[in-house]
């Protein structure tokens, strides 16, 4: 993003009235992405609030928790928050360490039906997800599967963009490392782990934050392989939330558990989310 | 085999490439078993179910082509086309405008333009249960309910939103925009960033200006990121689920049921595994002739330089 904060500098001379219009125009769009959230956040600090109705003061009076601890004590908030981040820490980092090995065979590797492979992985990246979901629960439910952390986690724990995206980013190291690192006697193992994964790590942080964002937020794969509400992680489980009918202040506590943590990951690590995008973007 | 010393040079280049290539199956176990038990198994499950009549309890038979005859004539089946084509056709050209105008306006450097960014961005890291909790209050029909109040501003009367069976959709449509323009916008602030400055000042120098510039400089050469954000928008509309399960539910009357959500209904609403995995196939033949009719008239290529 940095670089381009001059592209379009030289399109357009700068011009105050201009400047204001332009202004006035991102604060409008910016109120409106940003508007949902802060009632979201002031409604769910309100004291018995049944329905959400404007005009609406935005700093409650009195302030309150009493809508957390009501969410807390009726449904199971807790354990799918614990659910949520076990599932979601541990999909992370066994996708993205998977991804960095398959990748790093994929650049460097001459290993019997490699192109094959490749190939059959190209192809799954076509199949749209939700055209598998009821197979996948088929075959689940005859492992007997439904209800564990294996199939909350399992299909995350290795990432065909994953393995392309860091495939690439090992062919664009120079052979003369692996060389070195040979003639030093490294096996193929400490030539991936201490000469090439070290120079990749930008790529697997990218990796990492897309794939904790994708597998936090990911609603329809953990409701289908999941029906006791103590194994729901905290999106499946705000879902039965928003179609109960409780009322407003409950859902928007709700809503603010379920928004915080990405918000949180979101400022913290900005940058590579925007870099994740363009690199999928760009390359297509 | 017929020669003993050529089926021994054979054999021991077998064994020198397969010694050669043992090292590395352990960089990839991992993901293949993953690839295997995720994808290739469901793959041949998918087919193999369609022919079967289950509930994956009690009955299991073989019903043959059964399945696939009865798409023909199954009208629950056709309104979910139609209605997924809907939001489709509201959706794509909306999302294209509205990202497309959003990226054109802060593709420049004035002070504080990072941070708006960011901040419409956030919709697009919020979790669906998260999108559909806010929501269902906003689109609340009661006349004091936050969008019929800022509606009645300008002098609106109260809508129903989602439980009236014509704006059900074009809400469902809102959400998914308010969503996702931010994601678009990035795409296309990086195509808009990838032009180089000198074509600007060319055309300048022959004489364009102002709109003839965007004209004949930016989106001819937009043109490929333009395809990308059709394709995978359009692959992305077509199986939108989340918001629909948690607002409507499909309804009210089957106004919202899209395909993916019928592919639901069916499995585990009816218990009917095996019209839903043959429902499967077709879905995913339908998004695939979709993409690749795009890809090929919407043209990703690079000739445009």
């Amino acid at each position: 993003m940095s670089v381009s904060e001059t592209s379009s500098a030289s399109v357009e001379k700068p011009n105050l009235i201009r400047e204001t219009i332009i202004y006035i125009l991102m604060a409008a769009v910016a109120i409106t992405t940003v508007g949902p959230f802060l009632i979201m956040l002031s409604v769910s600090l309100t004291q018995n609030i049944r329905f959400i109705t404007f005009p609406i003061e935005l700093i409650p009076t009195p302030m309150t928790l009493e809508n957390f601890q009501t969410l807390f004590a009726r449904t199971d908030a807790l354990r799918w928050l614990f659910n949520s981040v076990y599932v979601a820490v541990i999909s992370t980092l066994g996708g993205v360490i998977t991804s960095s090995m398959a990748g790093y065979a994929f650049a460097r590797g001459n290993f019997w039906g490699k192109n094959v492979i490749f190939m059959l992985f190209l192809g799954i990246l076509i199949m749209p997800d939700t055209a598998l979901i009821v197979p996948q629960f088929v075959v689940l439910s005859r492992l007997g599967l439904v209800n564990t952390y294996t199939a909350l986690i399992g299909p995350w724990f290795a990432s065909i963009f994953g393995t392309f995206l860091l495939r690439q980013a090992y062919l664009s190291i120079p052979r003369d490392y692996d060389d070195a690192a040979t003639i030093d006697g490294a096996n193929l193992w400490q030539n991936w782990w201490h000469v090439l994964m070290p120079q990749v790590v930008p790529t697997m942080a990218t990796l990492a934050v897309l794939r904790f964002m994708g597998n936090w937020n990911s609603f329809f794969y953990p409701m289908i392989v999941t029906s006791k509400s103590d194994m729901r992680t905290l999106t499946v489980g705000l879902g039965t939330v928003a179609r109960s009918g409780g009322d407003a202040g409950l859902d928007m506590a709700g809503a603010v558990l379920g928004f915080l943590p990405t918000l949180i990951v979101f400022v913290l690590m900005q940058r590579y989310i925007i870099r994740g995008i363009s690199l999928s973007g760009v390359k297509g | 085999m017929a020669v003993a010393g050529s089926s021994q040079r054979a054999s021991s280049q077998f064994l020198k490439r397969l010694r050669s290539s043992l090292p590395w199956y352990p960089f990839i176990i991992i993901n293949a078993l993953v690839f295997v038990l995720f994808n290739l198994v469901p793959w041949f499950s998918m087919f193999r179910y369609s022919v079967l009549k289950t509930d994956l309890l009690s009955t299991r038979e073989f019903v043959g082509l059964d399945h696939f005859v009865r798409m023909l004539t199954d009208a629950k089946l056709h309104k979910a086309m139609l209605n997924t084509a809907w939001f489709t056709l509201m959706y794509i050209p909306l999302l294209v405008v509205a990202s497309l105008g959003v990226a054109i306006l802060v593709n420049r450097p004035l002070r504080g333009m990072k941070a708006f960014r960011a901040i419409y961005f956030l919709p697009n890291i919020t979790s669906v249960a998260v999108l559909a909790l806010i929501f269902r209050r906003f689109l609340s029909p009661r006349p004091d309910g936050p969008l019929n109040f800022l509606i009645g501003l300008v002098g609106i009367p109260p809508q129903k939103w989602l439980i009236d069976v014509y704006q059900a959709m074009p809400s469902i449509v809102g959400i998914s925009l308010w969503e996702a323009f931010g994601y678009f916008m990035v795409i296309w602030l990086a195509g808009l960033q990838a032009i180089p400055n000198e074509l600007y000042d060319a055309a300048k120098v022959d004489g364009a200006d102002g709109w003839r510039l965007h004209r004949y400089v930016t989106i001819p050469l937009l043109r490929p990121t333009a395809a990308f954000i059709i394709v995978i928008a359009t692959i992305g509309a077509l199986q939108v689920f989340g918001s629909i399960f948690i607002l409507t539910g499909g309804g009210p009357v089957n106004a919202t049921t899209t395909v993916v959500y019928q592919i639901y209904n069916e499995a585990f609403n009816f218990g009917r595994f095996g019209y839903a995995s043959a429902l499967s196939i077709l879905f995913f033949l339908i998004i695939l002739i979709i993409a690749l009719i795009q890809s090929r008239y919407l043209r990703f290529g690079d000739d445009v330089y």
